[in-house]
């Protein structure tokens, strides 16, 4: 980022990034400290493996609550989507086809949202939260209410596989984010989104199609739950439509831990990269410690608060001192 | 950290950051330090009085055998993805002995087999892991420990036969739909009503485990069929709902209700005939089970591929 063109927001973006950032670092110092078994290569891999299904829900989470909304529907979407993509597999659509079934199917679920947020003029909340409803329910008739499973070792090679030591779901997760963060930082979509999340009265007055953003937003969200769910399949082997319980919930976490306002108009994707690590790495951590999972609710519950009280100390401390 | 420190850091982040640290490290307790071998008991979840007993089985033992017992579970009983995170994550913490509840019996054999690829060897219980699934991926288990929830079903559906004096009409609570468990008692259930001409199932729904799911459900179906003279709920959970329903209807002499699990209040409810009966598995067995067979695991003594624990009808 050429920092002679940061304006006064971004500086505290990149402010709330490097919090965040030393939240993660602290933990895994703490960690590091606490368990012999986390800082070894493998357990690393598995962290940034396993931060990688809720880390790419909340990318498109990000965009969602960026210009202002929230999309409820996601865990759902990723049942729906799983099992679209396992069914089209079972009739020998060869992967790629199948896979690009499954995006669109999220993409589909996504632009309804995004439709009925704008055309309908529903709050978010409640038009995602029937489109949760509905497409889980859509998830368990088209799979008869049972899992479908067992695929190809190809299709399966997408968890399982590696390049260059990394696991290929890292890959693919890194890879997203990079993208993200260019569309947001870098093109007219991701000013706008910024723009209408922040005052989308004056946005809309000042000529930009609101509606038209929003129902992206909305799309990527969809799309993400896709890749995700087409991730979780290979992991699993099956696809359950009774998968993605909560996932909402945790790419939210994932979002707000990462500095995103929910309020709109101020975050950052790489922030949701950090958040969702901060995840990850705990709910690892904790289970290396050994500590029961009643406990681990609390941490997490301690640290999402946290991240937000802490963002908000920020927040004002960015109003007071416009410059820092 | 100096640069973030220069940025202005709030010396409240920085104060959460250590609190934090120091919780972490309160934490580590003991561990491998004494030098015991660390077995774990991985379940389903722990806010379930089934495997809040089957902790206790195990814990009633393990100390006496030696091992150093690690219990995790996801937040919920359905998530196989979370499950499997514990498992990679475990393996990671060394553990010499896996004892394992599936959240989903296909969708757990990855992570059954990062435990074989690690070298620990695995005891499933109470749920099995997919035979077929299991055998394809070239994955092993060490042993089954558990009840058969089809032969549940089955005395559930006999004893209801037997209620009725083999005629008359049945109402089903199911299960979470995909849900292993509950298909297996409903697969027992419908065996045993198909072997009996003279029963017939008019209704059978899902109530997805939950109580007050199955009042609803179970209100619906007593105002679609007048005639029905005994209901099946897949768990006590949601026979007892179903009960509340029948007694608000009026017809709690005319219905049966036989649940699973035989959970404390299901026990009293048989005791004080609000219901007809449920099944009993021995989840504290089970535990206590596993513990025993980790420690025999850990001595190189051979196992059985088998270890049932037996099924009983409180009536």
């Amino acid at each position: 980022m050429n920092t002679s063109r940061v304006s006064v927001r971004l500086s505290v973006i990149r402010s709330r990034e490097a919090g965040t950032a030393a939240g993660l670092l602290l933990l895994c110092l703490a960690l590091w400290i606490a368990s012999p078994f986390f800082a070894t290569l493998d357990n690393l891999r598995n962290v940034a493996e396993q931060s990688a299904l809720i880390g790419i829900i909340a990318i498109g989470m990000t965009f969602v609550i960026l210009i202002g909304g929230i999309d409820l529907s996601v865990g759902s979407l990723v049942a729906l989507t799983g099992v679209v993509l396992a069914l089209a597999l079972h009739n020998n659509v060869p992967v790629p086809l199948a896979i690009g079934v499954g995006v669109a199917a999220g993409v589909a679920g996504g632009v309804v949202n995004g439709v009925l947020v704008t055309a309908g003029r529903l709050p978010p909340f409640i038009a995602t939260l029937g489109m949760m409803s509905v497409a889980r329910g859509a998830a368990l008739l088209l799979s008869d209410g049972r899992p479908v499973s067992g695929f190809s070792d190809t299709f399966r090679g997408m968890a399982t596989g590696r390049l260059a030591g990394i696991p290929l779901p890292v890959v693919a997760m890194l890879a997203l984010y990079a993208i993200a963060h260019v569309v947001l930082t870098r093109t007219v979509l991701g000013r706008y989104t910024y723009a209408i999340g922040g005052n989308e009265e004056a946005s809309a007055l000042s000529g930009i199609a609101v509606g038209r953003y929003k129902i992206i937003a909305y799309a990527l969200s969809g799309a993400s739950a896709a890749c995700c769910a087409t991730l979780l399949v290979a992991r699993l082997n099956s696809a359950q439509p009774i998968a993605g319980i909560g996932y909402e919930l945790d790419a939210i976490a994932a979002v707000v831990i990462g500095g995103t306002s929910l309020l709109g108009g101020s975050g950052s994707v790489m922030g949701t990269l950090i958040g969702a690590l901060i995840m990850s790495v705990l709910r690892n951590g904790l289970n290396l410690l050994g500590v029961t999972s009643y406990v681990q609710q609390i941490a997490i519950g301690v640290v999402i608060v946290t991240a937000v009280l802490v963002d908000l100390a920020l927040h004002r401390r960015a109003q007071r001192h416009p410059v820092s | 950290m100096s640069p973030f420190f220069t940025r202005g850091l709030p010396t409240r982040r920085v104060a959460i950051a250590v609190l934090t640290m120091t919780a972490l490290l309160a934490c580590n307790r003991g561990g491998d330090a004494e030098g015991k071998p660390v077995v774990a008991l991985v379940m389903k979840t722990l806010n379930n009085q089934f495997f809040i007993d089957m902790e206790a089985g195990a814990r009633s033992v393990a100390d006496s055998l030696g091992l150093e017992l690690i219990v995790q579970a996801p937040e919920r009983e359905i998530d196989v993805e979370k499950q499997m995170q514990i498992v990679e994550n475990l393996l990671q913490r060394k553990i010499r002995v896996l004892a394992l509840v599936p959240s989903g019996s296909k969708e757990i054999v990855p992570a059954v087999l990062k435990a074989n690829a690690a070298q620990v060897p695995v005891i499933t219980v109470d749920t099995r892991v997919d035979a077929a699934t299991l055998k394809a991926a070239n994955g092993t288990v060490a042993t089954f420990i558990g009840s058969d929830n089809v032969d549940g079903g089955r005395i559930a559906g006999a004893f209801i036969a037997e209620l009725l004096k083999g005629k008359g009409t049945v109402a089903v609570l199911e299960g979470i739909p995909g849900h292993e468990t509950g298909d297996a008692r409903l697969r027992g259930f419908r065996e045993s009503m198909q072997a009996n001409s003279g029963l017939s199932i008019v209704a059978s729904q899902t109530a997805n485990w939950e109580r007050d799911q199955a009042f609803n459900v179970m209100q619906n179906m007593l105002q679609a069929h007048a005639d029905i003279g005994a209901v099946f709920a897949c768990n006590d959970v949601m026979a007892l709902g179903a009960v509340e329903a029948i007694a608000a209807a009026g017809r709690t002499a005319s219905i049966r209700v036989v649940g699973f699990d035989a959970q404390d209040d299901a026990r009293k409810a048989v005791t004080e005939q609000r219901m007809a009966g449920t099944i009993a598995q021995n989840p504290r067995e089970m535990g206590r089970l596993a513990m025993l067979t980790a420690a025999r695991l850990l001595k190189g003594e051979a196992v059985a591929a088998e270890q049932p624990v037996p099924i009983a009808l409180i009536k």
